[in-house]
């Protein structure tokens, strides 16, 4: 398959930050790439003809690019990144997506943003992009382990919704999380993730009256 | 004189292309044949969009290079884009053409009669520069406004053949209307891959088709085909206009939410809902017809049932009805519970039959309610056929009438035949 790329998107890789053993970050040089936060590109190794969608997980003002990678099991390009050391090259086309933020709501509306597992990406890039972002996190994960560098996020702006131990600040899914706390319905609500917790918190978030126009989703798998 | 056919397949964005080559050919002194016609160019603009697409492209190609061996074969389009190398390795293929170098196979023709031995690629890279297409197969006038999508819908491969979304420039796009107003088209529609998207120098689709329906000359604008995300209420607005014709081709895919989250469209089913009934609010009479997928991975009967319903409620007066294709690099390629060939047939079939049921009750609510038609051909019985605004396909006799041309005309009964229009009485 031809994917237009430009003669020069590679980028080299600068550093891989493991943060479990299968959840890994990778540090790309820049080379003046703009983007906006929250969107994606297609990342693969220089040279193959492979190449998968991550959301950028640095901030817009960063000078590298940044992806959270959760390696999956019997997963083609999560492995093969994750075996590169520094100095590779990787192939990148993008950005892409339009899951962002739209820059008048920043400061001046509230925002719930709702990942499971490496779908916390986009929000990182978010908080550290806009400091002046009014937002609230919900972070499901089965352990607590999997709280991928959550000292980025205030810990009443955080919490961690752990559904297979209890050590987190709510244990069970960030679904039962919502049940009990509703969302007020001026709240511009992010979603990202696997796709059943997505379309379970669309009808939660209906349920309690949150209009679908405020309501944005990321579906990863 | 050398002559030139050509033979176009899938949408109407290979078509507006097309119609500017064969334009550019005319004016190059070249002679349009019917494809059928012995031709000492062939030129087939293919489409990928389905397996069946490929396999129709192929056949079109084996065709032509059987029945013209020494004819000069150029095949171009979004299949030649994607499988490149396997159409540069068939007999018969002279030259394989990619979207991004289209506009230039009017030079790469020309250089080859010169002697020369082009390299498709050697030539600039431009989506825009085509002529304007006064030589069209149709009454219709094609404008092309963007190409290109970002969206990636993960059954589709546009993205992937047609690259990232780019717009072309206002000016270009009102300068090109003008041209072909003047000279005498009458029905102008946009085209592009996603033309909802349109962005240029902070001018967005509404505000590009605000600016359109400023220009002078008496003409009608059609939307066609369009994403359903992203309207404002002043595109609503927009309608009152009377240059604007009533009706939207909007893209729905599956009534399911579930699905349409799997599709990574950009909207939800209930979001769809409230945009066709913001549209029959203050426009009762209104036209929607959309695209359907049937037999996405996963897709339960739960979920098609959703799509039943909706298919239902909203009355689309036409359902494109496609059975999901795998194509190879997409997203949904890699998902899980891809059905069989036999629930995809039985569930196409189901949504063909509301699509025929849907446009009777249609045609019934339009019955009797003024239309202005345009005539787009006459046979040799005097029969005149076109299409009003709410694009009905019309047919009236009566004496006198003129092909391209505006006739108010009064839709009477159901012309029932294997497409069904209606008979219409001029006013
Ligand atoms: C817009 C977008 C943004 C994305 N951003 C990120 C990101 O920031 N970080 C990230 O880790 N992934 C992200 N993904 C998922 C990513 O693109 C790949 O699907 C993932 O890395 C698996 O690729 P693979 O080649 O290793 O596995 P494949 O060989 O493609 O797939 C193997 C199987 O794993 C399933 N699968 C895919 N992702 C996961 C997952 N995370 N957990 C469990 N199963 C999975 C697939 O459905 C498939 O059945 C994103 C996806 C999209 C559409
Ligand atoms: S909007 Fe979706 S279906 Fe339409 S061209 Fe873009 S990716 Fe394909």
């Amino acid at each position: 398959m031809k994917l237009r790329t430009t003669q020069d998107n590679t980028h080299e890789l600068l550093d891989t930050r493991h943060l479990t053993e299968s959840a890994y970050v990778l540090r790309m040089s820049r080379r003046g790439l703009q983007f906006r936060s929250g969107q994606h590109i297609l990342l693969g190794e220089a040279g193959s003809i492979h190449n998968r969608e991550y959301s950028v997980y640095s901030a817009e003002q960063d000078d590298y690019f940044e992806v959270l990678i959760k390696e999956v099991d019997d997963g083609l390009v999560s492995k093969q990144l994750k075996k590169l050391k520094p100095g590779s090259m990787l192939q990148l086309e993008g950005p892409l997506g339009f899951f962002t933020i739209e820059p008048g709501l920043i400061g001046n509306a509230k925002f719930l943003f709702v990942a499971t597992g490496s779908g916390i990406a986009p929000f990182h890039s978010f908080v550290r992009s806009y400091p002046a972002l009014n937002y609230k996190i919900l972070h499901g994960v089965r352990y607590a382990s999997e709280a991928y560098e959550k000292d980025t996020y205030p810990s009443e702006q955080y919490v961690l919704c752990t559904s297979q131990d209890k050590k987190g600040d709510f244990n069970g899914r960030v679904t039962s999380f919502l049940e009990s706390n509703p969302v007020e319905t001026d709240t511009h609500c992010y979603l990202c993730g696997n796709f059943e917790m997505i379309h379970e918190v669309f009808e939660i978030l209906e349920r309690q009256g949150v209009p679908p126009q405020q309501v944005h989703a990321e579906v990863y798998f | 004189m050398k002559k030139i056919a050509f033979k176009t397949l899938g949408c109407r964005l290979n078509q507006y292309e097309t119609d500017a080559l064969a334009s550019r050919f005319h004016k190059g002194s070249y002679q349009l044949v019917d494809y059928n016609e012995p031709a000492d160019v062939f030129i087939v603009n293919t489409c990928t969009v389905t397996n069946q697409s490929d396999q129709k492209s192929r056949q079109t190609i084996h065709q032509a290079v059987k029945a013209n061996p020494d004819g000069l074969m150029l095949v171009t389009g979004c299949m030649a884009t994607n499988h490149k190398q396997s159409l540069l390795e068939t007999p018969g293929i002279d030259y394989v053409v990619d979207n991004d170098h289209k506009t230039s196979i009017f030079s790469l023709i020309e250089s080859h009669f010169r002697g020369e031995h082009p390299d498709p690629e050697g030539f600039d890279e431009d989506l825009f520069s085509y002529d304007p297409a006064f030589k069209t197969f149709h009454t219709r006038s094609l404008i092309k406004i963007q190409d290109g999508c970002d969206n990636f819908c993960t059954f589709c491969i546009i993205p992937s053949v047609r690259g990232r979304a780019v717009s072309r420039p206002v000016n270009a796009i009102l300068d090109n209307i003008r041209e072909v107003v003047d000279h005498g088209f009458k029905e102008v529609v946009l085209t592009g891959v996603n033309i909802g998207r349109y962005d240029y120098d902070d001018v967005n689709f509404e505000q590009l088709v605000a600016k359109i329906l400023e220009l002078p000359g008496d003409f009608r604008l059609r939307i066609s085909s369009i994403e359903p995300d992203g309207f404002t209420p002043h595109f609503f607005e927009l309608f009152q206009h009377e240059k604007l014709a009533p009706h939207l081709h909007l893209c729905l895919q599956s009534g399911s939410e579930a699905i349409l989250l799997k599709m990574r469209r950009m909207y939800t089913a209930r979001e769809f809902r409230q945009l066709a009934e913001q549209l029959w609010d203050r426009y009762p009479d209104f036209n929607l017809t959309t695209d359907i997928i049937v037999g996405f991975p996963g897709e339960t009967e739960k979920d098609f049932q959703d799509t039943v319903q909706m298919t239902k409620d909203l009355r689309f007066s036409h359902i494109h009805t496609f059975k999901y294709s795998v194509r190879n690099g997409t997203r949904a390629e890699r998902m899980d519970g891809h059905l069989t060939e036999r629930i995809k047939n039985q569930r196409s079939a189901v949504i063909r039959k509301i699509s025929e049921e849907n446009k009777h009750l249609y045609f019934n609510q339009m019955m009797g309610k003024p239309q202005r038609m345009l005539i787009e051909r006459i046979s040799a019985d005097g029969i005149a056929r076109g299409y009003g605004e709410n694009y009905i396909p019309l047919r009236i006799k009566a004496k006198d009438l003129k092909r391209n041309t505006f006739v108010n005309v009064k839709p009477e009964r159901i012309h029932d035949a294997k497409e069904m229009e209606l008979w219409a009485k001029l006013l």
